[in-house]
């Protein structure tokens, strides 16, 4: 009884103890908020292995300052409450120097604003709302994801210069689909005047039977069909695409349709001449920086990179390099660091822009097609955005902020 | 252009072969769904995991035997039984020692299974997206009056009234259908004249589970097969036997008409808001007929 008690007493002291000794100012701690559980997961999984992969060399070569980059996770299930309240955790309790995360948009605005308050930098890996960045940005937030707004404007430039003038806006009916089909709309029009727009369908989020909605839609007669679907609902319109051969019929353009995720889930029952964009291809560009970033990636996960594997990589990239330059292990120095800051990657040097906290990324655009090294389908007639083409401007970022 | 001729346009024919094609997984699923509630009173909640297990089982089929048309035809033909199969477990190892508890407990414990199934189909089939390849022959659009309809949806138009039929055949001309039907209205009377109702009970929910299983497995190569396709499917299940009148398999299959059709109709009069009008529909039947349009055996 006695020697339970001071067993006991012995641990909770150790827990004590335990606290400066883990994660004291000796490691660099990053607490990841972020969908680890249910369909979401496909796609955060690759954004946490890419960051692990990024902070196992640099801490190999010594960390940052002397320091060691540490992570800790939170699963908040795709709920923004959960996500908040574990942001908040990360930050009070385990006393992280940096949150990151999400692929929930609602639940990176919710970390956003807490961010702010808690004057803590956030790095958002994954979610597309224009809002962080845009609307919403402030001196804290960071985001290493493309947005909805970038998509709009990729897609205008790659659409705009083709043949195609009678418009369709399609997808589901959330945030994110609305989003991305009204500034690729928006865009287009802005470029090419005669454009019209015929129509618009919307569905729910998760409609498995897409025929009835897609049907009308070719009744009209468009010849360019914007879409605007997420996670399973690509997927969902993929197949349908394939069964009706609706390529055939209408031009169709679909951000992350040549994404890995969609076409490997789909393997040879993924259609072809869907055209698609997306931040990160591991086939493509064939430059060494490229190959041994998927290299090692297979080495160590026994599979390739998908684009979350960019994300997470570019995040720990900036993060070790603006600790450099900050000199110091602290927020406010951390962020006048990021602000302008260059980082190498498997797709070329990648600028923080100072204006907006937004990472200039380079947009693939290409066209669905079978190969015959792979199982599925992959891009083909890839073209290179720049992302100094297809951000908004610092002017545009400025004006929707007040 | 008249109201008739607007009517009878290439389009809205297209659309109400859609919607059909569209009402035959609904009945199917639903069916199963309205005779076990019919007959053992038990409001199965795990109903539409039934349905996404099959979907999984049909992928899992199919990529056993190659894919292709052979995977295919495996796929719907086994994993059906293979639902049949975990039904028969559960029923056997769990309800069929809690039939004598009350309504709610049972409708809890079905709850209980459908997390229980979530964690399940997580833990075997993973949290990626799953598809199903069609068969060669059923890709593709063929045209209806010019318009493009596709193939698959064109077979599922067949095996509807195939399914209908063969439940019909069930219900109405098998001695088990007979007694089902009596235990439905009344099972003590059942168990009165010395019938085994236990086992009467185990075999039709089998059997709802086996249609279950098989709506997964016919809407698996038009969809995606992933995690959470269950809830969506349990919530339009249980309306469609709403509003048919609890228990009756011919009001289910009203019941899916009625919200396959309002569906791919809404969409052509209103595109935005497309998914507004079954569950208007919904409103609207129960606002006339609160106990559902055909007669209810609860």
């Amino acid at each position: 009884m006695k020697k339970a008690a001071i067993m006991g007493m012995s641990i909770v002291l150790l827990g004590f103890l335990g606290v400066p000794f883990s994660f004291g100012a000796a490691t660099i701690k990053v607490g990841f908020v972020d969908t680890y559980s249910g369909p979401p997961s496909v796609y955060t999984f690759d954004v946490l292995d890419g960051f692990k992969m990024a902070i196992q060399t640099i801490n190999e070569k010594g960390g940052v300052l002397g320091k060691k980059i540490e992570f800790t996770t939170r699963d908040e299930k795709f709920k923004p409450d959960v996500g908040l309240a574990m942001a908040k955790e990360l930050v009070m309790k385990e006393e992280v120097d940096i949150l990151a995360g999400t692929i929930n948009s609602s639940a990176t605005l919710a970390v956003s604003d807490f961010a702010k308050r808690e004057k803590i930098p956030f790095i958002c890996t994954f979610a597309k709302s224009e809002k962080i960045t845009g609307e919403m940005g402030h001196r804290y937030v960071f985001s290493v994801a493309e947005n909805t707004r970038m998509i709009g404007k990729a897609t205008a430039q790659m659409i705009a210069k083709k043949p195609y003038t009678k418009f369709w806006v399609a997808g589901e009916d959330y945030e994110y689909g609305h989003a991305v089909g009204e500034a690729s709309w928006r865009y287009t029009k802005a470029v090419k005047p005669e454009a019209q727009l015929l129509g618009q369908t919307w569905w729910k989020v998760g409609e498995a039977d897409l025929a009835p909605y897609i049907s009308p839609i070719l009744q009209a007669k468009p010849d360019m069909l914007f879409m605007g679907t997420g996670g399973v609902g690509n997927l969902n319109f993929l197949k349908l695409a394939k069964a009706m051969d609706l390529m055939k019929q209408v031009g169709i353009i679909l951000h992350t349709s040549i994404e890995l995720s969609n076409l490997q889930a789909l393997g040879q029952d993924g259609p072809e001449g869907v055209m698609g964009t997306v931040n990160y291809l591991f086939y493509y560009p064939g430059t060494p920086e490229n190959k041994a970033f998927v290299d090692e990636f297979r080495k160590l996960y026994n599979r390739p990179p998908k684009v979350g594997a960019l994300y997470g990589y570019a995040a720990a990239q900036l993060i070790a390099r603006a600790y450099q330059k900050a000199g110091a292990v602290d927020r406010e120095k951390f962020i006048t660091a990021m602000e302008g800051l260059t980082v190498d990657s498997p797709v070329g040097k990648l600028e923080m822009r100072a204006c907006d906290h937004q990472l200039m990324l380079p947009m693939f655009f290409g066209v669905t097609k079978k190969s015959p090294q792979y199982e599925y389908l992959i891009a083909g007639d890839t073209v290179t955005i720049p992302g100094k083409d297809y951000l908004p401007t610092c002017d545009e970022i400025l004006k929707v902020r007040k | 252009m008249s109201f008739m001729e607007a009517f009878c346009s290439p389009g809205v024919l297209c659309q109400i072969l859609l919607g059909l094609s569209r009402t035959v997984i609904l009945f199917i699923v639903a069916s199963g769904l309205s005779l076990i509630l019919g007959v053992l009173r038990i409001p199965n909640i795990a109903h539409g995991s039934l349905y996404m297990i099959g979907a999984f089982m049909a992928y899992t089929v199919s990529r056993v035997f190659g894919g292709g048309t052979l995977g295919y035809w495996m796929a719907v033909l086994l994993a059906p039984l293979g639902v049949a199969l975990v039904s028969f477990i559960i029923e056997r190892g769990i309800f069929s020692r809690l039939y004598e508890r009350e309504h709610i407990m049972l409708f809890l414990l079905t709850f209980s299974f459908v997390l229980v199934f979530g964690d399940l189909v997580k833990l075997v089939w993973g949290a990626e997206y799953r598809s199903v390849s069609m068969p060669g022959f059923f890709q593709g659009s063929i045209r209806i009056l010019g318009l493009p309809f596709p193939i698959y949806n064109f077979i599922l138009l067949l095996v509807g009234p195939i399914v209908a039929v063969v439940l019909w055949l069930l219900v109405n001309k098998t001695k088990i259908g007979k007694i089902s039907r009596a235990a439905a209205v009344d099972r003590e009377m059942v168990g009165a004249v010395g019938i085994n109702v236990s086992l009467v009970f185990c075999i039709v929910f089998v059997i709802g589970c086996f249609l279950a299983g098989l709506g997964g497995a016919l809407v698996s190569p038009i969809v995606n097969v992933v995690l959470g396709m269950d809830h969506t499917l349990i919530m339009e299940a249980f309306l469609i036997v709403i509003i048919g009148g609890l228990g009756n398999i011919w009001g289910a299959l009203l019941g899916a008409l009625i919200f396959g059709l309002t569906q791919s109709l809404g969409i052509l009069v209103w595109p935005q808001f497309g998914i507004v009008f079954p569950y208007a529909a919904v409103i609207v039947v129960l606002s006339i007929r609160p106990t559902g349009l055909l007669r209810s055996t609860w």
